[in-house]
């Protein structure tokens, strides 16, 4: 198992690598610096900040410098905001995003499984449509909309929650992890669903039952365990996606997280920030990838086998 | 089954009963406090004048910093802020200011007038890259000291008399000389303190944090979270403190008009940059005390690629010009209560208004289309209308285009470019026509008029002319402002009748303030002035 | 979805009893019908169509439904069911080419990597991870800022984030059933990877891959709309749902209509999707038929 963890470490180093590369060539071709701005900047403004920044030189210079950097663990500085360190802009933004992210993934843990399984006992019944059509809501809205509707309803017209900020009133952490949350509950929804169905009619369930285990002790022990299989295999990404995705709620929030920086920095052609967030999210990823990956083989003993006898 | 259920009704009813007791807002807490909640447009670059452009920048700089005079904002009345007197020499340049006794760094260093010295030298220092730079022109040799054409600064038009009294010398006579010396570039910098986290030249150093924090206005740095908060508290050191009756003032980035405006009406902030102009009917229609609409010194206009054909053509240009019904855009179309604009200068900035205009006339708008070859737009070449994707800026060309096609019967293809792109195309006169805007920097039509000479940095179109040239170098000589107001005149009529622009409408800005926010005043370039501001808690409805 | 009428077309009388027993359901039925209506629509709009999509009216300006404009108009006066209507092209465009795209490449991947496990299974995963490692939000930010947003390139990068996943699950899957019976029968048959990648393994594991089918294709529309919401969405004066939703959210509390007629025809489309995807599944179950 430990040799199963160290190899995929080892294997993501060129995966990181091959991020590196790929988003600084793709960056620098981006049309406009990061320097531009309405006002025309004075051509010779423009040369000092280059040279200050070395844009002035060869692609692949800069390339390798930034390499050279990266390997003391150095991002840079921000471009956008010059005095900070593109580190120090990581360290500042990513507890909220992650701290966002974890809520909604349990929010969507709780949710989601809780319809799936429900549904999953009868199907085609009423106790199967609705939660699936209240789960099928979580999909349909995009977050850049349920996130407004909530905010209205419960900030505005109820005055409960807050509408804005992360920690610093109380419960105005509830809204922002519902919206990011509700679309992830709805994809655990249909997924656990379908894989209790699956399970549930296999026969080693039949059997449980022919025996007269009770209907709580089959779903739960039995049938849940491997009906959780697909839904870890969906939830390393979807960690993944969720933190990176967190953009549209940060920002309809106003949490100062990794999310909204990242996406601005986009637009904003501030280089390093891009590339210091790709590559802590690329490396956040393989992570999240390897922990599902370890869990799957927990879970499933036949998967642990292969690994340990194959390898 | 039965205990998921169990929990999804516990979490629901924990949900409820959390949010369920009657909070008090920000807004309230910060009344009682006399603490005002702001939402800033976008996070900060930095604090440093000397660095930064936006106004995102500005409306935290104004707190932090005090220029050596103040504009009363709603009269634009110059009044004594660091200098508590000044004089003028008679042919307007020379002015001598005096340096209030009381003025004091936010450290409790004394403010003197060498501060300004070394403040404007550092500006001009070229290794720094100050885009203000140019601000300091009208200064005697400020631009050849810039450019390197000078070495020593003891040549430029500043002088420390005293520690009390500075004379500064004037390239020209400049009669906005005044008003620029309340913009943000011209603020006094600590120094001691820069140079304590670098050299005087290098940018973004460690200076502007709130720990290193020195400056010399109302209010001083206390926190600089990125994406978060700014938050500015009373600096017992001003000359003035006993007239600022705010304690701290906290601004949040949010990038979004309409999450702002939720905001504020969550009562999370006291106001914001910019209401949006679709929300603007229900605060007006209800008339409430909190909506402030005030005309800008600003205006919104589209540029002619005035190289290519068949836009080099100023009969094409005035024809497609004289098309626009920019009374039914602004009625129909933008809704935030805009002025059509027939010409570049906004009305009535100290007394100048422009006598020419850009009429609204669809049929000589047809009549010249046909006589530059394109009768009914038959034959007129397909080209691009191109704008940056905001909702505004999109409703706006989708009216024009459908202008363009109904009068003209010319068909245009709209392309939106994320912002970046789009000034990197604007830059580089990639496109045909463009979307464009311009907020004056002082109020004086020379800032409008600037744009437009050969190969001025912001024209963008291509397009020159010599005697236009002329009239704008005439009017910077000249010794009076009958005589300035004439040349500026001549001059935009040329560009009235050259058209390589097509204004389109003068900005005015809708703003919420909460009425529970005293002495917030207008000002034609929109400058936060926060002194005088406190903070009346209101009764509960 | 062609692929599973392709799928079931050429199958044996497995699959017919599962069309057979799909058309008793009633609710896929009704999603199938709806989806057809949708599709028709699409494809009818430039005929049927009240007014152009381009078409403006400023001093009408945004007004509520009415019998001359049944689902309202914008703020400049454009009627809201043609642009709708031309909305659904591109919707349902990007949703089935991109999902139908992902759909190949993410099953045979996984599937292939599941069964033959080991040495290719780790390479081929690896693949899926370093793309997985890649924020393909900012990447396809930074593709259409660099190239414009074009529909082409909409389709490649969504269709190339989307396989992913379902190349993981497939494998997933796969891992899970390959020990069973009737797949080590089928080994020692003598049948070769290939017949039993797509004769056994592929059939059996219908169920996830279309219940994550039916959540990619509503997936799909909803990141061009994140797109719009970003502004890198599609040209306007065309229209997507996706675009028309991002509109109409800024304006939610002003002009509702303009966030709940769009709103109504992407959840219909994607409940319909989910209705006939279940009934699918439960179609195809080839378990459920011992009963």
């Amino acid at each position: 198992m430990f040799l199963f963890i160290l190899k995929r470490i080892l294997q993501s180093a060129p995966v990181l690598l091959l991020v590196t590369a790929v988003t600084f060539f793709m960056i620098h071709a981006a049309p406009g610096g990061p320097f531009s701005q309405e006002r025309a900047v004075p051509p010779e403004v423009i040369k000092r900040l280059n040279e200050r920044y070395h844009l002035d030189e060869p692609i692949w210079q800069q390339f390798v410098g930034y390499l050279g950097h990266l390997l003391h663990g150095d991002f840079g500085p921000s471009f956008k905001y010059p005095t900070h360190t593109v580190n120090d802009l990581i360290a500042a933004g990513f507890p909220a995003t992650f701290e966002l992210a974890l809520y909604a993934t349990l929010f969507a843990l709780v949710i989601g499984l809780t319809a799936g399984i429900i549904a999953s006992l009868k199907p085609n019944s009423l106790q199967d449509y609705v939660p699936m059509s209240a789960a099928m809501l979580g999909i349909c809205l995009p977050s850049f909309v349920l996130g407004p509707i909530l905010l209205l309803v419960f900030g505005i017209w109820l005055q409960w929650l807050p509408v804005a900020g992360w920690g610093q009133i109380a419960g105005d952490k509830i809204l922002p992890s519902i919206t990011l949350g509700a679309a992830y509950a709805a994809y655990i929804a249909r997924i656990s669903r379908g894989s209790m169905l699956e399970i549930l009619s296999q026969d080693y369930i039949r059997t449980a039952r022919a025996k007269g285990l009770s209907n709580a002790r089959i779903i739960f022990v039995h049938a849940l365990r491997g009906a959780i299989t697909p839904v870890i295999s969906f939830l390393g990404p979807a960690i993944a996606g969720l933190l990176a995705g967190s953009f549209v709620v940060e920002t309809i929030f106003q949490i100062p997280g990794l999310g909204r920086f990242y996406v601005q920095a986009a637009f904003n052609r501030d280089y390093t920030m891009i590339m210091g967030c790709t590559i802590f999210f690329a490396f956040l990823i393989v992570v999240f990838n390897l922990l599902a990956d370890v869990l799957l083989v927990l879970l499933n003993p036949k998967v642990r086998q292969e690994v340990s006898g194959g390898h | 089954m039965k205990y998921s259920l169990h929990i999804f009704l516990i979490f629901i009813s924990l949900l409820v009963l959390s949010a369920c007791e009657k909070r008090k807002t920000l807004v309230e807490i910060g009344n009682e406090q006399q603490v005002l909640h702001v939402g800033n447009p976008d996070e900060i670059a930095d604090v440093d004048p000397h660095t930064t452009t936006g106004s995102t920048e500005h409306n935290v700089q104004t707190a932090l910093f005090e220029g050596l005079v103040v504009q009363e904002p709603e009269t634009l009345e110059i009044k004594p802020a660091v200098a508590d007197t000044w004089s003028v020499s008679d042919d307007g340049k020379i002015y001598r200011f005096h340096i209030r006794d009381t003025a004091k760094w936010s450290n409790g260093d004394k403010l003197v007038a060498k501060d300004f010295v070394d403040t404007w030298h550092r500006a001009l220092l070229p290794a720094l890259g100050n885009q203000w730079a140019s601000y300091l022109f009208v200064i005697k040799n400020a631009e050849a000291f810039y450019k390197g054409e000078l070495k020593d600064f003891n040549d430029v038009g500043v002088k420390a008399l005293s520690d009390q009294d500075l004379e500064i010398t004037l390239a020209n006579n400049t009669p906005y000389f005044l008003q620029l010396l309340n913009h943000n570039s011209m603020y006094p910098l600590h120094t001691k303190t820069i140079l304590k986290f670098g050299a005087i030249d290098e940018r973004s150093t460690l200076w502007t944090r709130a720990e290193n924090f020195v400056g010399n206005g109302p209010f001083m740095l206390n926190e600089w979270t990125p994406q978060k908060l700014i938050s500015v508290v009373k600096n017992p050191n001003y000359w003035d403190v006993q007239n600022v009756r705010l304690n701290e003032i906290r601004f949040y980035p949010i990038q979004s008009e309409v999450n702002a405006e939720r905001s504020y009406r969550a009562g999370q902030v006291h106001l914001f940059d910019k209401l949006p102009a679709e929300k603007v009917s229900s605060y007006s229609d209800k008339k409430d005390p909190a909506l402030r609409t005030f005309q800008m010194y600003g205006t919104y206009f589209y540029r002619f690629n005035t190289t290519i054909k068949p836009l080099n053509d100023v009969r094409v240009r005035k024809a497609l010009a004289y098309a626009l019904d920019r009374e039914s855009l602004v009625k129909n179309v933008t809704g935030g209560g805009e002025l059509a604009a027939y010409t570049l200068t906004p009305p009535n900035a100290y007394g100048y208004t422009s006598n020419t205009k850009i009429p609204y006339d669809p049929n000589r708008a047809k009549a010249l289309l046909a006589e530059a070859g394109y009768p009914n737009g038959l034959g007129f070449p397909k080209f691009k209308l191109l704008y940056n994707t905001t909702e505004v800026h999109q409703k706006i060309a989708l009216a024009i285009q459908e202008m363009w096609k109904k009068s003209l019967g010319i068909e245009i293809q709209l392309e939106n470019q994320e912002w970046k792109t789009f000034l990197e195309n604007q830059r580089t006169m990639n496109y045909q026509i463009c979307r464009s805007s311009w907020v004056g920097d002082y109020v004086d039509p020379d800032t409008f008029l600037q744009l437009f000479i050969t190969d001025g940095g912001n024209n963008e179109t291509g397009w020159s002319n010599p005697v236009y040239d002329q009239l704008i170098k005439n009017a910077a000589s000249a010794t009076n402002e009958a005589e300035r107001f004439e040349y500026f005149q001549q001059a935009e009529k040329i560009l009235n009748d050259e058209v390589p622009i097509i204004p389109i409408y003068t900005y005015v800005r809708n703003r919420l303030v909460s009425p529970s926010v005293k002495n917030w005043k207008n000002h034609l370039q929109d400058f936060w002035v926060y002194k005088d501001l406190y903070l009346e808690p209101q009764a509960t409805k | 979805m062609t692929e599973f009428k392709i799928n079931i077309e050429k199958g044996t009388s497995l699959t017919h009893d599962a069309f057979m027993r799909l058309r008793k359901n009633n609710m896929a039925m009704i999603g199938l019908c709806i989806l057809i209506f949708f599709i028709a629509i699409a494809l009818l709009t430039p005929l049927i169509a009240p007014y152009t999509y381009e078409g403006q009216n400023l001093e009408l300006g945004a007004t509520p439904p009415s019998a001359l404009h049944w689902l309202g108009t914008d703020v400049l006066g454009r009627d809201q069911l043609t642009r709708i209507m031309y909305g659904s092209r591109v919707s349902l465009m990007v949703g089935f080419i991109a999902t139908a795209v992902a759909l190949l490449i993410g099953v045979l991947w996984g599937a292939i990597a599941g069964f033959l496990g080991g040495r290719v299974d780790a390479i081929m995963m690896r693949i899926v991870d370093a793309l997985y490692a890649l924020p393909f939000t900012i990447f396809i930010i930074l593709l259409t800022v660099i190239f414009g947003s074009s529909m082409l390139l909409l389709f490649l990068a969504i269709g190339a984030v989307e396989w992913l996943t379902m190349a993981r699950i497939v494998r997933g899957q796969v891992l899970t059933i390959k020990g069973q019976e009737f797949v080590e029968a089928a080994i020692t048959m003598g049948l070769s990877p290939w017949q039993i990648i797509t004769r056994h393994l592929i059939p059996n594991v219908l169920g996830p891959i279309i219940v994550y089918t039916t959540l990619t294709i509503p997936s799909v529309i909803l990141l061009e709309s994140f797109l719009s919401f970003l502004g890198l969405g599609i040209q306007p004066p065309q229209s997507s749902w996706g675009s028309l939703i991002s509109g109409g959210t800024e304006t939610m509390e002003e002009y509702p209509w303009l966030l709940i007629f769009p709103g109504l025809a992407l959840s219909l489309t994607l409940f319909s999707l989910n209705f006939l995807g279940d009934g699918l599944r439960d179609a195809l179950d080839p378990r459920a038929s011992k009963d």
